[in-house]
């Protein structure tokens, strides 16, 4: 009796926390999505959820608004963003070589930003942060385990999950949806309709790099009291992965991500277990699944055609 | 009918020397006043950290051959980077293939501990040579038979190298030293060590394996068939394949080549430097390299140059950090800030302004 009662709260825990889990990777997943159907591949937003996880962390610490740590953390993806789109829809650079560029100036700068705003504190004195709690929802969180698992979240993950048939009903109803989704396969055409492709490109980037924004905002306020160096520890990448894996579709993107962020807690319920296994290997699972999902999933159907290419308008 | 001239921004057809040097020329200034601002935040005075950042880097004797010492696995995982990226294979393993490179050193200095240093430190070279080769080589082989992504493959394989790393020193793990405290080995006997060059000083053998790790790219992109056609490929893959050329191979080959480099850069850091197998033997060497690569625009010669430029900045951050109190993190950024304005320069440096006469 006992024992399947805990059996039970096991399985619900490892769900709630699959939810919880999946939402940074949701968010920079969909957002990526958008980017990569205007045909800017921003492999920059590994920097982009960690340079806004560092400034949402600074922001909380210093004024004790989640919201206004969430909008600067906001703030500083579209500024990440925006100079991907710089590069790539302006001066036309090589969109891969860019990425690096940004994940690695945001390796710099937060680390180097940390030690100036946090100067003089020891192991002992690490500043913490309030974090952004969940809020249960009425009546559905009094459901049985569903409660539990999905509707005492925290306000970022209902949003997350939101936005997937919000952006799959721009992307694929409207009319700016269609115009961003022809911008990845054929932008001359949407040139050609006096649609201006610049422009376009640009929102769709910097729309990406607001949702790794909110992402990186979740992983610190979200999740942690701590701000430590490279606390995103691959997410934006994961992010990239899912993006390939569910073939550039929301429906299918959603499924990757609850793969991705089921195995994350099922292995974190195995270490607080204490179960007798290397957990190194364990924390190593998601992406070694990452290059096994990519060996499988060899269809590349739904890619976007122009993804990465700059488009060079002819001068007459 | 228009009565002015238009001025006119023209793609030129070849940058050439020139245009490539100025470009490196305004991108390092930029990141300089970048940089500046930067210092000028944590209240310290931007000429004065400068000042120490070079006497650190190439103040005196020691402070010139540390600054090699900190080039030598830049020059490694920069001609890393450089022959993969020749052939527009995007790799960014360089940082997981160097701790490969550490481990097989490791793993093959535990294997033949009691023998001479003439015997065990070539042994050690190659191991490391071929622990980072057969890292690269899987990704290479994933991107030919699978059709997996070098940039996603390489990047997964430097979190699951650091979570392997960590799991071989950790408590469990076959390689932490006993009874200590710190994830880290026993320190290495000195039959293991790379000889050192001169005295009073840390430079090693592995700064002249990286010499002639730069020559034999320069050799094998430029005088062998495989060379050839991998700048064939690199320059255009679609031509390339017409051409009847073996891609696959060109992938497992240049990622052979490419994560064998990486490995002697942690190889030599290893043993060269840090005689102790930490998770930190590398502050981002790997990333650096991609840097140095594309500063020296791809040329395996220009690579030492770019390297010893870098290396010098990580080695006078140190001097910076003591006299001004900047943190040596800046370093990183000014890296990133180089290789953006890097790219932007370059772009400028491809047109030129003509004044055209209007034409109807």
């Amino acid at each position: 009796m006992l024992g399947s009662l805990l059996q039970a709260a096991i399985i619900v825990n490892i769900l709630a926390s699959t939810i919880r889990i999946a939402t940074p990777l949701l968010l920079g997943a969909m957002g990526e999505l958008v980017s990569e159907r205007s045909g800017v591949m921003n492999l920059g937003i590994e920097g982009t959820m960690l340079m806004s996880s560092y400034v949402a962390f600074l922001v909380d610490f210093q004024t004790n608004s989640i919201i206004l740590a969430i909008l600067a953390a906001m703030l500083t993806g579209a500024i990440m963003s925006l100079i991907m789109a710089f590069m790539a829809s302006t001066l036309k650079v090589d969109q891969t070589v860019t990425g690096l560029a940004l994940n690695l100036l945001a390796s710099g700068i937060s680390l180097f930003w940390y030690r100036v705003a946090f100067k003089g504190t020891s192991t002992e004195s690490i500043p913490t942060i309030q974090t952004m709690g969940t809020v249960k929802l009425p009546l559905l969180g009094d459901l049985p385990y569903l409660g539990e698992i999905f509707f005492s979240q925290g306000l970022l993950t209902y949003l997350a999950f939101l936005m997937v048939p919000v952006i799959a009903f721009v992307l694929y109803r409207t009319h700016t949806g269609l115009a961003i989704r022809s911008l990845g396969e054929n932008p001359r055409a949407v040139d050609m309709k006096g649609i201006n492709v610049t422009r376009l490109q640009y929102m769709s980037v910097i729309f990406g790099g607001v949702m790794s924004g909110l992402a990186g905002s979740f992983i610190t306020i979200g999740t942690t009291v701590r701000f430590l160096p490279e606390i995103s520890a691959g997410r934006g990448w994961l992010a990239l992965v899912i993006v390939i894996a569910g073939n550039w579709r929301a429906g299918r993107i959603l499924l990757a991500t609850l793969l991705f962020a089921f195995l994350d807690a099922f292995q974190l319920q195995l270490q607080g277990i204490g179960i007798q296994f290397p957990f190194q290997i364990l924390l190593a699972a998601p992406y070694i699944l990452a290059v096994v999902v990519l060996m499988s999933s060899r269809a590349r159907s739904q890619a976007p055609k122009h993804l990465g290419m700059p488009y060079m308008r002819e001068e007459g | 009918m228009r009565p002015f001239a238009r001025i006119k921004l023209e793609k030129r057809e070849d940058v050439g020397l020139f245009g490539r040097l100025f470009a490196i020329l305004v991108a390092l200034l930029a990141a300089m006043l970048v940089s500046a601002v930067l210092i000028k935040f944590t209240d310290a005075s931007p000429t004065e950290a400068f000042t120490n950042l070079i006497k650190g880097a190439f103040g005196n004797r020691r402070a010139i051959l540390e600054t090699l010492v900190k080039s030598t696995p830049l020059i490694l995982t920069g001609l890393a980077t450089v022959i993969a990226f020749r052939g527009k294979i995007w790799s960014i393993g360089q940082e997981g293939q160097f701790f490969l490179g550490a481990i097989g050193g490791y793993w093959a200095y535990r294997a033949f501990e009691g023998l001479p240093a003439l015997a065990l430190v070539p042994i050690i070279v190659v191991a490391g040579f071929l622990t980072g080769a057969i890292g690269g080589m899987v990704a290479g082989f994933l991107k030919a038979y699978f059709n997996v992504d070098e940039i996603i493959s390489t990047v997964m394989g430097n979190y699951i190298i650091d979570y392997f790393l960590s799991f071989l020193l950790s408590g469990v793990g076959p390689w932490r030293e006993p009874g200590s405290y710190y994830q880290q080995t026993a320190t290495i006997s000195e039959n293991a060590h790379y000889p050192l060059l001169f005295d009073n000083s840390r430079l090693h053998m592995g700064f002249l394996i990286a010499l002639t790790g730069s020559l034999v790219v320069y050799l094998i992109l430029n005088h062998t068939p495989f060379g050839y056609q991998l700048r064939a490929f690199g320059s255009n893959p679609r031509a390339a394949k017409f051409k009847g050329i073996n891609i696959n191979k060109i992938f497992i080959v240049t990622m052979l080549i490419s994560g064998g480099l990486a490995g002697l850069a942690g190889t030599g850091e290893l043993f060269g430097v840090q005689y102790r197998l930490r998770p930190d033997l590398s502050p981002g060497y790997g990333y650096t390299g991609i840097i140095v690569a594309m500063l020296a625009g791809l040329n395996p010669i220009g690579v030492l140059p770019a390297g010893i430029l870098f290396g010098a900045l990580i080695n006078g951050s140190a001097q910076m950090r003591i006299a001004t109190g900047v943190p040596t993190a800046l370093t990183y950024a000014i890296q990133a800030i180089v290789l953006l304005f890097l790219l932007s320069a370059q772009v400028l440096s491809r047109y030129r302004i003509r004044r055209i006469e209007h034409a109807g």
